[in-house]
C-alpha cells in the first residue's frame, strides 16, 4: 500500500536576480492505486512539483512523504537508493538514451540498481511486452514514433517496479492517436501497489483521475461594484508573485511600482499618478503579479474586475 | 555504465572516427620523432660498431669525436701496434660531408679511408669489398650503382660494393676508399690520420693522443648532435600535447551532447564519479585506438624521412601506458560537465 502526502510544500529560487516562488504551501495526499493529476498552466509549478517527487529538487520548505519515507530529508546514498528503486519517472521529451535501443534504454536503472546482464535484460523484455513494443526492442529513439519513445520511457520508469510513478505531461509532444494509446496505458499502471502522479495542462486527462490536484487556485469572484481602497504613505498594495484579483485605478495620492531583488533590494520601474491605472496584466492573464505596489503617500485607489476594467478602458 | 559508453562511441563513431584518425596522425608523428631522435644513436652505434675496433686512439683536439677533423702523424699507427696489448692497428681517415660528382650529380658523403684488409673495411653487401686504390664502396642511401664512376676531388674512382645502414651526421650516406686515395684526395698527399684503430687495449697513447672504447666515441660523436636530438624530443612531447588536446577537445564536445543524457542517467540513480568513469573510459579508448592506428601508420611514414629512422622497442611498449594517461587528462576538461550535471534539467522539455 503506497501513500503519498505534500504537506505545506514552498520552492523559492532566485532566476535572473529576482527570488521566485512556483510553489507555496501546497498540500495534497494520495492513495495506492490512485491517479493522481496535476494540472495548471506553463509555468504554475507542475515539473517543480514533479522534480521534488522525484527527489530531484529540495523543496525550501514542507515536507513529502512517500510510505514512511520523508523524502525532502533524503542526502546522499538514500537519495540515489530513492530514485532507482522508490519513484519512476516518465520525462516529457521522452529522454531516452538515443545510442541505446529501446531494450537497451529499459535495461540502464535495472544496471543502475545492480542486476546482472542477463536478468536485466530478461525484466526489460517482459517491460516492452507489456507496453506492447517486444518488435521495436532493436530499435533505438531516433527510429521509434513519439508515442513508442513514451512507451519506452514509460516501460524505464516501471524497470525496477517503483511503488510512485510521476509523468510530466506525458501527452505533450504525441498526436490524438498517441495520446489515446498513452493515457490507457497510465490508467493501467495506477492499480493496486502503485500510485501515479501526472502532470499536465491537458485537461483530457482529468477524465481518468482519481483526483485532481489544481496548482493554479481559483479566482475569488471579482467584486459587483468598484472597490475603493484607502492605504497609508508605505502601505503594499500587493506583493510580487500574490494572486492577481483586481485592476487598480489611482484617485488621489501615488503609488510606487517595483521589483523585490533576491538580494533584498527594490528594482524601481515606475510610479503611477492620480488617473493611471496598474496591475492590470495579472488580472486579465490569470497571471501572478510580476512586481509590487506600495502607496507613496496617502491613497486612494478603485479597485476592478478585469472584466469592468475592460469596459471602462477599452471599449472607447 | 560500460555498455552505454561502447554503445555512445558506435552511435556516434563518425566523429569519434575522426578524432582517433586526427590523434592517430600526430602519435604516429610523435612514433617517427622518436624513431628520428634514436636514429641518430643508432647509425652512429651501427657505423661506429662496423670498424670492429677495440679500441679508438685519437687526437685529444677531438675530444673523441671521430667527426671532428683532428688529425696527427700516421707514424703514430705503428707505435699504437707496437704498444702492449695491441694485436692489431690500423689507421683511418675520417672526413664528414665530402662531394662525390656522380656524373652531372652532386652526392653529399661522409668519407673514411682505410686500410685494405685492415679494420675498418666493410663488409659489403652487394658487390666486392676495398682491395685497392681507385675503388671506392657507398651505402645504398646514395643511391650510386656498382660500376658508377665518381669523382672526388680530383681523384677518379670506381663503386665495388655497396653496403647498408652506414650512415652518419642524420642519414649522410659513408663512402669507404681505400686510406691512401683518401690521404691523397684530401690531404694532398700528406701522411695524416684522424685516428687508429685497433685489436686489444693499448695500455697507453702516443703523446696529444687518448684511447677510447667504441661505446666512448660513440657517446661523444652523438654529442655534437645533442641540441637537434634535444629538439625533435621536445616537438615528440609536443606531439603527444597535440594529441591530448585532440581527444579532449572530442571528449568535450561529448561531453557537451550528453548533458541531458548525464542529466537523465543521474535522474535513474546514476552517481556523478560512475558518469566521469564512463567519460574516462570512452577517452581512453578513443586514445587507444590512435596509438593502435599511429602505430600502424608510423611503419609506413619511415619512409619519408631521409635519414634513419630507428624506434625503439620502448617507445612501443610505453605508447599505450602513455595513451591511457593522456586519455584520463583529457576526460578531465569533462569532468565538471558529467559530475555537474543537474538531474532535475531531465525535466526540461
Amino acid at each position: 500500500m503506497t501513500t503519498l502526502a505534500v504537506r505545506d510544500l514552498t520552492v523559492e529560487y532566485v532566476t535572473g536576480g529576482y527570488r521566485m516562488r512556483p510553489l507555496e504551501d501546497l498540500a495534497f495526499s494520495a492513495e495506492d492505486g490512485q491517479l493522481v493529476v496535476l494540472l495548471g498552466p506553463s509555468g504554475c509549478g507542475k515539473t517543480t512539483l514533479l522534480s521534488c517527487l522525484a527527489g530531484l529538487l529540495t523543496p525550501t520548505a514542507g515536507s513529502i512523504r512517500v510510505d514512511d519515507v520523508e523524502v525532502t530529508g533524503l542526502r546522499g546514498a538514500p537519495r540515489s537508493d530513492y530514485r532507482r528503486n522508490t519513484v519512476g519517472v516518465v520525462f516529457q521529451a521522452f529522454n531516452l538514451i538515443p545510442s541505446l535501443t529501446a531494450l537497451g534504454n529499459v535495461m540502464v536503472p535495472l544496471r543502475l540498481a545492480g542486476n546482472g546482464r542477463s536478468a536485466a535484460r530478461e525484466r526489460a523484455r517482459e517491460l516492452l511486452e507489456q507496453v506492447d513494443l517486444t518488435d521495436r526492442a532493436d530499435h533505438r529513439p531516433g527510429q521509434l514514433s513519439g508515442g513508442q519513445q513514451q512507451r519506452v520511457a514509460i516501460a524505464r520508469a516501471l524497470a525496477q517496479d517503483p511503488p510512485l510513478v510521476i509523468a510530466d505531461e506525458p501527452t505533450a509532444h504525441l498526436d490524438s492517436l498517441q495520446v489515446e494509446g498513452i493515457l490507457r496505458l497510465i490508467r493501467d499502471i495506477a492499480s493496486a501497489g502503485r500510485l501515479v502522479v501526472v502532470a499536465t495542462h491537458d485537461h483530457r486527462i482529468t477524465q481518468l483521475a482519481d483526483q485532481v490536484v489544481e496548482l493554479v487556485r481559483h479566482r475569488a469572484e471579482p467584486p459587483a461594484e468598484p472597490v475603493t481602497v484607502h492605504l497609508d504613505a508605505g502601505e503594499l498594495v500587493f506583493g510580487q508573485g500574490d494572486r492577481s484579483d483586481l485592476v487598480y485605478v489611482v484617485r488621489a495620492g501615488g503609488v510606487r511600482i517595483f521589483r523585490e531583488r533576491a538580494d533584498g533590494t527594490e528594482e524601481h520601474l515606475t510610479d503611477i499618478g492620480v488617473g493611471g491605472y496598474f496591475g492590470e496584466l495579472g488580472p486579465l492573464l490569470d497571471l501572478p503579479r510580476s512586481a509590487s505596489a506600495r502607496a507613496t503617500a496617502p491613497t486612494e485607489l478603485v479597485g476592478l474586475g478585469a472584466q469592468q476594467f475592460r469596459a471602462r478602458f477599452h471599449r472607447s | 555504465m560500460v555498455t552505454i559508453t561502447l554503445a555512445d562511441l558506435r552511435y556516434r563513431y563518425r566523429q569519434f572516427l575522426i578524432a582517433v584518425i586526427g590523434a592517430g596522425v600526430v602519435l604516429a608523428m610523435a612514433i617517427l620523432l622518436s624513431g628520428l631522435a634514436d636514429g641518430f644513436r643508432s647509425e652512429i652505434h651501427r657505423t661506429v660498431g662496423a670498424v670492429g675496433a677495440d679500441r679508438w686512439v685519437l687526437s685529444q683536439q677531438s675530444n673523441g669525436r671521430i667527426t671532428a677533423v683532428a688529425t696527427f702523424d700516421q707514424a703514430a699507427v705503428a707505435q699504437v701496434a707496437s704498444a702492449p696489448g695491441v694485436t692489431r692497428a690500423n689507421g683511418v681517415v675520417f672526413l664528414p660531408q665530402e662531394v662525390f660528382h656522380v656524373g652531372a650529380r652532386l652526392v653529399t658523403v661522409n668519407v673514411m679511408g682505410v686500410e685494405p684488409g685492415g679494420l675498418g673495411v666493410p663488409a659489403v653487401r652487394k658487390g666486392v669489398t676495398l682491395t685497392g686504390p681507385g675503388q671506392v664502396v657507398v651505402d645504398s642511401r646514395a643511391g650510386i650503382g656498382r660500376g658508377a664512376a665518381v669523382r672526388l676531388g680530383g681523384t677518379d674512382l670506381r663503386v665495388v660494393g655497396t653496403v647498408t645502414d652506414r650512415t652518419l651526421a642524420a642519414g649522410i650516406p659513408m663512402a669507404y676508399m681505400t686510406l691512401s686515395d683518401a690521404q691523397s684526395t684530401l690531404f694532398g698527399g700528406r701522411q695524416i690520420v684522424t685516428a687508429v684503430v685497433t685489436k686489444g687495449s693499448p695500455q697507453s697513447a702516443p703523446a696529444g693522443l687518448e684511447v677510447l672504447t667504441s661505446r666512448e666515441v660513440e657517446r661523444q660523436t652523438l654529442e655534437t648532435l645533442a641540441s637537434g636530438v634535444s629538439s625533435i624530443r621536445n616537438s615528440r612531447t609536443l606531439m603527444w600535447v597535440v594529441a591530448a588536446i585532440i581527444i579532449a577537445a572530442l571528449i568535450y564536445v561529448s561531453a557537451l551532447q550528453r548533458v541531458r543524457d548525464f542529466a537523465v542517467l543521474k535522474a535513474l540513480g546514476s552517481s556523478s564519479l560512475l558518469l566521469f568513469g564512463s567519460l574516462c573510459l570512452q577517452s581512453v579508448i578513443i586514445t587507444l585506438l590512435a596509438a593502435a592506428l599511429g602505430t600502424g601508420m608510423s611503419t609506413f611514414m619511415t619512409g619519408i624521412f631521409s635519414q634513419p629512422v630507428t624506434v625503439p622497442t620502448s617507445a612501443y611498449t610505453t605508447l599505450p601506458i602513455v595513451a591511457v594517461a593522456v586519455g584520463l587528462i583529457a576526460s578531465l576538461v569533462a569532468l565538471r560537465r558529467a559530475t555537474g550535471a543537474d538531474p532535475a534539467a531531465a525535466f526540461a522539455g
